[in-house]
């Protein structure tokens, strides 16, 4: 039996999710919220989203996919060019090869691996934004925005995982 | 997929394993090039900016107006409990701007006086466009905003952003419907500046803390904490005059400077049209050139150097005339 467009279509949209999540927690980030310590450090959401879905659905959110979310990320932020598309894309690598390992597992071991994966991300993040500006950033606000994303990842890996079994169950 | 071993999945399964590694590596590689890029041509790289500013500016608008009100809400409750202490403080406030209120009367008077005397040509009058922040790139790396108005409402590169306390920073790409405003703080961040009281020349820079630095200042320079520094106008980027921040702390090697404004409770600012375009593209550079006489004069706000100040001003020469202006 052939799928009918429609449906199709919608294996097609639905398997834009990851992605679009992506963007969605990208755009979140830059909500103007008045808490004195967000404005200087910000937990990276969509760094959480690339790990989370390249842990558990890689083919859905690919290393192309990531470059590009990562390129966005840049151009909005004014940050240099590059830099959020090199770190989004070797965490996509890296966690869409170690995924198995985190299958059948509790949820504490991805918070632990997420936490271990974040560091080199937000290190290699912070120097290549240094090298590219040509002075060394307050390496302090990048502890800050550590700390933040590894406390806030469960949240989010919550609503991604509810969003991830009521509309990716079955593709 | 695994139960398909049949000839075909030998042969294209290691295929496709080395067409990932290629890509894998082709998107590194195009990662360093865009950081090469971004570093070689600024003008593209600003325009593509400025176009993703506009793409997602309508989302951004819509999504920051609960974020706002429920902003406002927490605020109103921490209001309500500072009720009585914050009477007090406004009443004494109140006494001492009447009192400087009286002054600024008689100096105005006086300064109106003086100025017909000397016959002294006024700087333009300041264009303001009030805009809302819609986005905050709140982040270690980067200090900027996004605010809702765009080259549709005369926003240009490198315009001075006010908040009603003081600048706040400069507009560093104009879309067409919104624009990214680099703060004073931001490591990319230099602004002309002199002290209040000792008219002190020296240059505001950012270095991605909420305290930036006071650099190229004389080694006799006056400077204590609490003294103001203003805008001098310099490089004709920003009008002269406008409160930058208090002098927070001089130590040995850095003068650091508390700006006046609160990034988390900014919400509404106010881009200045100055007339004057200093730091810009050579292209508006070149367009100024051809309109010579149209550029107002901004010389004269900032006593004692008025030689410097239009030497440093390129399309500003001293035989110009500028009775043009009001």
């Amino acid at each position: 039996m052939k799928p009918g467009v429609w449906h199709r279509l919608d294996v097609i949209a639905r398997g834009l999710f990851p992605a679009f999540s992506v963007f969605i927690l990208l755009l979140f980030n830059l909500l103007p919220i008045s808490v004195p310590l967000l404005s200087t450090a910000s937990p990276a959401l969509p760094l959480m989203a690339v790990f989370y879905w390249s842990v558990n659905r890689p083919d859905l959110l690919t290393a192309l996919t990531a470059f590009f979310l990562g390129l966005l990320q840049d151009l909005l932020t004014g940050l240099p060019l590059g830099v959020s598309s090199l770190v989004l894309l070797l965490v996509q690598t890296g966690s869409a090869s170690q995924g198995r390992f985190f299958h059948n597992k509790p949820f504490s071991v991805m918070w632990w691996g997420f936490a271990l994966v974040a560091i080199p991300a937000l290190l290699v993040q912070w120097l290549l934004s240094s090298a590219l500006i040509g002075a060394f950033l307050p390496i302090k606000s990048t502890l800050i925005s550590y700390v933040l994303t590894a406390a806030l990842f469960p949240l989010v890996a919550w609503v991604l995982a509810r969003a991830q079994n009521t509309l990716l169950r079955h593709i | 997929m695994a139960q398909h071993g049949g000839p075909q999945q030998r042969i294209f399964s290691p295929l496709r394993t080395a067409l990932h590694r290629f890509a894998f590596i082709l998107l590194i590689v195009s990662a360093f090039g865009l950081m090469l890029l971004g570093k070689a041509d600024t003008v593209l790289i600003e325009r593509i900016r400025a176009a993703s500013a506009d793409l997602v500016s309508p989302i951004m608008n819509v999504v920051s107006r609960p974020a706002a009100s429920i902003n406002e809400l927490t605020e109103q409750a921490t209001n309500i409990f500072n009720l009585y202490e914050q009477n007090e403080r406004l009443r004494r406030e109140n006494r001492e701007l009447l009192a400087w209120q009286q002054v600024a009367r008689n100096l105005a008077h006086e300064n109106a006086r003086l100025r017909d005397l000397a016959d002294y040509t006024s700087p333009p009058p300041l264009r303001l466009v009030t805009t809302r922040v819609i986005a905050d790139m709140g982040g270690a790396y980067a200090h900027s905003l996004m605010v809702s108005a765009g080259s549709r409402d005369g926003v240009i590169k490198g315009q001075a952003v006010m908040s009603d306390e003081g600048l706040v920073g400069r507009v560093a790409e104009a879309g067409y419907q919104a624009s990214r405003v680099l703060l004073i703080t931001d490591i990319n961040s230099r602004v002309p500046v002199i002290v209040e009281n000792s008219r002190d020349r020296a240059f505001l820079s950012g270095d991605n803390t909420d305290r930036p630095l006071l650099t190229f200042l004389t080694a006799d320079a006056a400077v204590a904490p609490g003294d103001r520094i203003l805008t001098s106008g310099h490089g004709g980027a920003f009008p002269p005059g406008i409160p930058v921040g208090v002098v927070s702390s001089v130590s040995e090697n850095a003068v650091r400077v508390a700006p006046l404004f609160r990034r988390h409770q900014l919400e509404y600012l106010r881009v200045a049209d100055y007339g004057l375009q200093g730091i810009l593209s050579d292209q508006v550079m070149r367009r100024d050139q051809q309109n010579d006489g149209v550029i107002p004069n901004g010389v004269g706000i900032v006593p004692n150097d008025g030689n410097d100040a239009a030497a440093n001003m390129p399309t500003v020469g001293p035989a110009q005339p500028t009775d043009r202006l009001p």
